[in-house]
């Protein structure tokens, strides 16, 4: 469920109070990013080039998403050497991990019917 | 958008770099967990029907070089096995390596540990099946030998995969690979190799059907 706080909370509409979606993630690219990230298994990293790869972006502005993200809390990058060559990894923390979570189920909450809410609650046959 | 002309909270940010609406996003979502999905996973019904293919023309070849009215020759047969097991070997070695590049953490390390149990554990059974050939063991009895141990090594490995991964087709697949081996010996030689080709390579091929069928049905 999406949490509702003081600064979530958007503007009320006849029966429902809106969520504000994550601006952080709110932007196809850096979606793009969070998403490919999401999909690794738990505690697994992923090189800049596979995650290029993955996503479909220049290095560039590859490079000013991961920074947005990074300057979020959303992933760590951790520079490292392999073979002498040098490597960057990429990885999720657990409040990227929160954040996309909560911004698919905002969207959800968005989208969804505005009577759908009321039939849950009132426990309606089907609901 | 409402009613009134005016975006929801959240729908549209004027000025917002890749702009995109709740539809497009949850969509977007979705589209590119998708896709990502399959580029780190391995194909597995490839990768069970190579082996479906390899079983059953390999094993079937042997089966068709037995004995005095054989229709394969030996060296054939022989040339055969080991061609399309080894190419089935590199395609799955590959396709691990391809998927998993770039990526380590601990799901890489299981599953490298994984794909390097089988040509371990399959060393470890050529090694003992040839020190009792070399032991002076019957050429029927090594015949069955070889079957059976080969059949459920492959079938305990499988088993191994289904815990692993949480796949019951995997465990399945184990289970009939154990059921193939021990049918196998109890079939007697050249029965044995035809068991391996028809339910060995057909149990391949039947679990490689169920993953293409699985994954082009509609998720719910």
């Amino acid at each position: 469920m999406v949490r509702l706080g003081r600064q979530a909370a958007g503007p009320v509409t006849q029966d429902r109070v809106l969520p504000e979606l994550d601006p952080v993630i709110h932007s196809q690219p850096r979606l793009r990013v969070t998403v490919a990230l999401a999909a690794l298994g738990d505690g697994d990293r992923i090189t800049f080039p596979r995650l290029q790869e993955l996503v479909g972006m220049t290095s560039g502005n590859l490079a000013t998403h991961l920074r947005k993200l990074e300057d979020a809390g959303y992933i760590t990058i951790t520079k490292t050497y392999r073979r002498r060559t040098p490597v960057s990894y990429v990885e999720l923390t657990r409040t990227g991990q929160r954040a996309l979570e909560d911004y698919t189920a905002a969207l959800r909450l968005l989208l969804a019917p505005p009577g759908g809410q009321a039939h849950e609650k009132q426990g309606e046959p089907g609901s | 958008m409402t009613g009134t002309g005016q975006p929801p909270n959240g729908m549209t940010r004027p000025g917002g770099e890749g702009e995109i609406s709740p539809q497009e996003a949850l969509a977007l979502v979705e589209k590119q967990r998708h896709e990502v999905a399959g580029r780190l996973m391995v194909d597995i019904e490839l990768i069970l029907g190579a082996w479906g293919v390899a079983w059953l023309v390999g094993f079937g070849a042997a089966y068709l070089s037995y004995g005095r009215h054989a229709t394969v020759p030996g060296w054939l047969a022989t040339v055969l096995l080991t061609v399309v097991n080894l190419g089935a070997a590199a395609l799955t070695f590959g396709q691990s390596a391809r998927r998993g590049a770039g990526i380590e953490g601990p799901s890489r390390e299981v599953m490298s540990m994984y794909m390097w149990a089988w040509p371990l554990a399959l060393a470890g059974v050529f090694a003992v099946d040839s020190a009792l050939a070399r032991d002076g063991l019957p050429v029927r009895l090594d015949s069955l030998l070889w079957s059976g141990t080969a059949a459920c090594t492959v079938g305990v490995l499988y088993l191994a995969g289904g815990m692993l991964f949480r796949d019951r087709v995997h465990y399945g697949l184990g289970i009939w690979m154990l059921i193939t081996g021990a049918a196998s010996v109890f079939a007697g030689p050249p029965g044995n190799f035809a068991v391996l080709a028809l339910a060995g390579g057909g149990g391949f091929l039947v679990a490689a059907g169920w993953y293409a069928w699985a994954g082009r049905r509609p998720a719910r």
